[in-house]
């Protein structure tokens, strides 16, 4: 078989050719080697492996030197131009050709040749440099050294696109402290780039847009000696870049704009512009390029944390635009990442856009795949169903959009995947929805555990923090949850390397047992183990001992048959809550270990005397014991968890309470309280009071005001003690609300 | 009238007739008219089928534009896939394809419909009457031409599409609108736009 390629050289071939000693051979071979890259990323992988690009920077070296020994002087350029075309490829959008061109010692002799008096040199070598720095690992460049600056405004006055071009790209790069930001202002650099705005070319205006927001970013200084003296007018030529022809500009502007908002309350907070730019950037989605994938971000930078925006932005339509564009299907990652990220930002905060979203209707052709979601929701389905309730249509409404939900958990790209899970953690923040059991089906749980095994480990937790929300589910039975294996696989996650994935599965289970059944928390905790549970307790991150600490906390609230679980194992876990508590890094984890004790101590006497012992383990040390330490903290919902441990030990009618009560008279405790009974926090003043009514007292009872909407203080004196006590033990049961993600 | 003119030249590439109205009318023109030899050789590179001969060209004049636009590289290199295919060079092209068009689809999932739909040329025996048959037309030439030079423009700051033709779609949009509103003098033949009087 003749081979097709007998004309053109193999790579290696080619590669030896550079180093030849005929001009023609090598310029020629120079040639074939960067028309063979310029565009194709395999062959530059292939190159870079056979080591091209050190080859074709010694090129440009040598034809440094012939310029400077004036050697054959056409031969030369074309020499340099070449090779920098040929190294600028190399590091057009990937990285590794970056590095292999730096590695190569390329940089400065780029830098060197921007002097150079050939303009097609000084375009070749410009366009290589911009490639550079578009790359994160561009050398940083110093802008606080003077001959520094003086070369990037030097840079920045030339007339040559390419080359101005460079100077702000250099800008967006490399400019990231406020220090670096001032610096830049003060030589002047802003009202060049201001002048490229109002009269540069279209390439100069962009690269202009993306430099001022560098500068901009997070410094409201700098933006308001901006737009200083002249009133607004430098802004308004960014805000008319905004209604530019260009779609690429338009969306420059709107970021730039948004940059401005966000880091100055000053500027642009009229609602007019507010409107404007969120119509602008929804009518940019329609671009089917670049600046359609990246308009969504640019979106969610627009409303994120801001509730007055994401009200403007549902009143504009924004979710059945974005619902429009998932719906046609075949989207760039980018976009679609895009897409579900802005959507989890809109429902973050407001029940009206998560409601919204999940009233979406799907395309006719897929009428079908809600219905197995119904299915395992116990409707039958034999037949197309007619929804009997509102409630079973808004069932199915939700089920449609939900399906498109799935479909992006099961995308081969992983930031779609992780962008879904985000998008489902927002919507499932509707504590309504959850009541009425619209996610904990098999369309959205089975591929959400699925990803519980992802490769990749932002995905994992991502899907960890959708599922913390929909186990919190008070009404249908979580069972579908276990079966496909979630609750195993949770536990499996808890022992993961990585401590984001342990602290968040750790959430999950502390969620998924929230006010659970007996069966199911004695089904988690035989998985879990004791062993496992407190050396989670003792794990070396803060933020998994304050969830372990949680999950026990709500593992043993309300039976009493459940506390036993901290003595399992020659009371492996409660020794790991004393210990933890003793050493407690953040108020967060004393919180979460005195809350778990105070639960164990609600239960008998042997549970009480237990805790007590572990209070007092390091008395008669020099150390204080941690509970007068907890008692002084500046948390307030230490101070109240601590309290309420107290209230729980000298409950009256326990019959070891005296007994306990003077211990911690001993121990200072008793008057440590009574000073805190004009403690600021209202929750303090509640726990408090408990402890009073052994021995009560008109001023303290005087200094609490109504409690948490249950009974006014004069009402509750009125009680029998009977009913006192009945109160009492609800209240000292003191759950875990679940912290929603 | 005269810069629309002039722009409507430059756009579409004419050098010499731009540089004679350039003489004639003193318009200046809002391009450098060396570049627009450069962007029309490719054109017309394209145009006959010498697509490598063309990315050499678009390479020389600036290597960004097919570093940064992997649409427009794609349906280059398809282009050359067609030309082989169309000059009966069957192994060659199966070794292109394999080597050149596989791994853009691998590189972009959005290629890979277009990709098989070429690819699938190479499975007939008589291609011209292939169900994607419409691939070797002389147009399929064009839309890759016409791509390239709007690509070329893009990169050169000037707009891809000359103001002319959008402006004679506005003036017959605007008669249609008045036609309902009002009896005026209009033009109905574009070619030598005469002014008609309104029937009676």
């Amino acid at each position: 078989m003749p081979s097709a390629t007998v004309n053109k050289p193999r790579p290696s071939e080619l590669l030896s050719r550079l180093t030849s000693a005929e001009p023609e051979v090598k310029v020629r071979a120079l040639r074939e080697v960067k028309n063979q890259i310029i565009g194709n990323r395999t062959k530059k992988l292939s190159f870079l492996k056979l080591g091209a690009v050190p080859a074709v920077a010694g090129i440009l070296a040598d034809s440094i030197d012939d310029v400077t020994e004036n050697n054959n002087c056409n031969n030369t350029n074309n020499f340099l131009v070449q090779s920098a075309a040929a190294l600028g490829s190399f590091a057009c959008g990937f990285d590794a050709g970056v590095q292999a061109v730096l590695d190569a010692g390329a940089f400065p002799n780029l830098l060197r040749l921007l002097a150079n008096p050939n303009e097609k040199v000084v375009d070749a070598v410009a366009r290589a440099l911009r490639m550079i720095y578009q790359s994160k690992l561009a050398p940083k460049y110093d802008f606080l050294q003077q001959k520094n600056m003086e070369f990037l405004i030097s840079l920045l006055n030339s007339e040559k696109e390419t080359v101005s071009g460079l100077g702000a790209s250099i800008i967006t790069r490399s400019c990231e402290t406020n220090l670096e930001q001032k610096a830049l202002f003060d030589a002047g650099i802003l009202r060049k780039l201001n002048s490229l705005l109002e009269g540069g070319s279209l390439s100069q205006r962009d690269a202009s847009l993306e430099s001022l927001a560098t500068v901009f970013r997070n410094n409201p200084e700098v933006i308001s000696k901006f737009a200083g003296p002249e009133i607004g007018r430098p802004l308004s030529s960014i805000i008319d870049l905004a209604k530019d022809r260009y779609p690429r500009t338009r969306l420059l502007a709107c970021m730039c704009l948004i940059v401005i908002r966000n880091a100055s309350p000053h500027f642009l907070q009229d609602i007019g512009i507010k409107t404007k730019l969120i119509h602008i950037l929804l009518e940019l989605l329609d671009d089917p390029g670049q600046v359609g994938d990246e308009a969504p971000f640019a979106f969610s930078s627009l409303i994120a944390q801001k509730e007055d925006l994401q009200k403007l932005a549902l009143e504009a339509n924004a979710i059945d635009k974005f619902h429009h564009h998932i719906k046609k299907g075949s989207l760039h990652p980018r976009r679609y990442e895009g897409i579900l990220l802005a959507l989890a930002d809109m429902c973050s905060k407001l029940e009206s856009c998560r409601t919204k979203f999940l009233s979406l209707q799907a395309k006719p052709s897929q009428s079908l795949e809600p219905f197995k979601a119904l299915a395992s929701n116990g409707i039958h389905t034999a037949t197309k169903p007619k929804p009997s309730s509102s409630r079973d249509q808004e069932l199915m409404l939700a089920s449609f959009v939900l399906n498109l939900v799935a479909d992006a958990l099961t995308d081969y790209n992983a930031g779609v995947r992780a962008a879904a899970c985000i998008c489902l953690k927002s919507v499932t923040r509707s504590i309504q929805k959850l009541s009425a059991g619209y996610f904990m089906n098999e369309t959205i749980v089975i591929p959400l555990v699925q990803l519980f095994l992802d490769p990749s480990t932002s995905v994992q937790v991502a899907a960890l923090g959708a599922t913390s929300n929909i186990v919190v589910d008070f009404t249908t039975s979580k069972s579908i949850f276990v079966q496909c294996g979630g609750m195993k696989q949770l536990i499996q996650l808890a022992k993961s390397m990585e401590s984001s994935v342990r602290s968040n599965a750790l959430w999950a289970l502390k969620n998924f047992v929230f006010q659970a059944d007996n069966r199911l928390k004695e089904g988690v905790f035989s998985e879990l183990t004791a062993s496992l549970l407190s050396s989670l307790i003792r794990d070396p991150e803060p933020s998994v001992q304050e969830q372990a600490l949680a999950l026990v906390r709500n593992l043993v609230d309300g039976c009493i048959n459940l506390i036993e679980f901290v003595f399992a194992e020659d009371g492996l876990i409660l020794g790991a809550i004393g210990r933890q508590l003793q050493c407690a890094s953040k108020a967060e984890i004393g919180i979460q270990g005195m809350y778990a004790l105070c639960n164990v101590a609600s239960g008998n006497e042997f549970h009480r005397e237990a805790v007590m012992q572990l209070l007092f383990t390091q008395m008669g040390d020099k150390n204080q014991s941690f509970v007068v330490k907890f008692l002084q903290s500046n948390d307030s919902q230490l101070r109240t968890a601590t309290v309420w441990t107290i209230v729980n030990l000298t409950c009256p009618s326990s019959p070891g309470a005296p007994c306990r009560l003077e211990k911690l008279r001993n121990a200072g405790i008793v008057s440590q309280i009574k000073n805190m009974v004009n403690d600021p926090c209202v929750d303090v003043k509640v726990a408090i009071f408990f402890i009073f009514r052994i021995s009560p007292c008109e001023n303290s009872a005087r200094a609490i005001y109504g409690f948490r909407g249950q009974l006014s203080m004069s009402v509750f004196i009125h009680y029998s003690e009977y009913k006192r006590q009945e109160i009492l033990k609800q209240l000292v049961f003191q759950s875990s609300s679940p912290l929603f993600f | 009238m005269n810069k629309l003119v002039m722009n409507f030249l430059v756009t579409e590439g004419y050098v010499e007739a731009a540089e004679k109205f350039q003489m004639e009318s003193g318009t200046e023109p809002d391009i450098d008219l060396a570049t627009i030899t450069d962007r029309m050789a490719v054109k017309k590179a394209v145009q006959s089928g010498n697509v490598e001969d063309a990315i050499e060209k678009v390479n020389d004049l600036n290597p960004e534009i097919l570093d940064t636009n992997p649409q427009l590289f794609f349906h280059l290199q398809q282009q050359r896939l067609i030309e082989l295919i169309r000059n009966g060079k069957i192994e060659e092209a199966l070794e292109f394809a394999q080597e050149e068009l596989a791994p853009r689809g691998e590189e972009n999932q959005s290629f890979l419909e277009e990709l098989e739909r070429t690819v699938s040329l190479l499975a007939f025996e008589d291609v011209s009457n292939c169900p994607v048959g419409e691939l070797l037309d002389i147009s399929q030439r064009l839309k890759t031409a016409s791509e390239v030079n709007a690509a070329i423009l893009t990169s050169q700051s000037h707009e891809k599409d000359p103001k002319l033709p959008s402006l004679l779609k506005m003036l017959i949009w605007a008669q249609n609108q008045l036609n309902e509103k009002a009896a005026y003098p209009r033009i109905n033949d574009l070619s030598n736009a005469t002014l008609e009087d309104p029937t009676v």
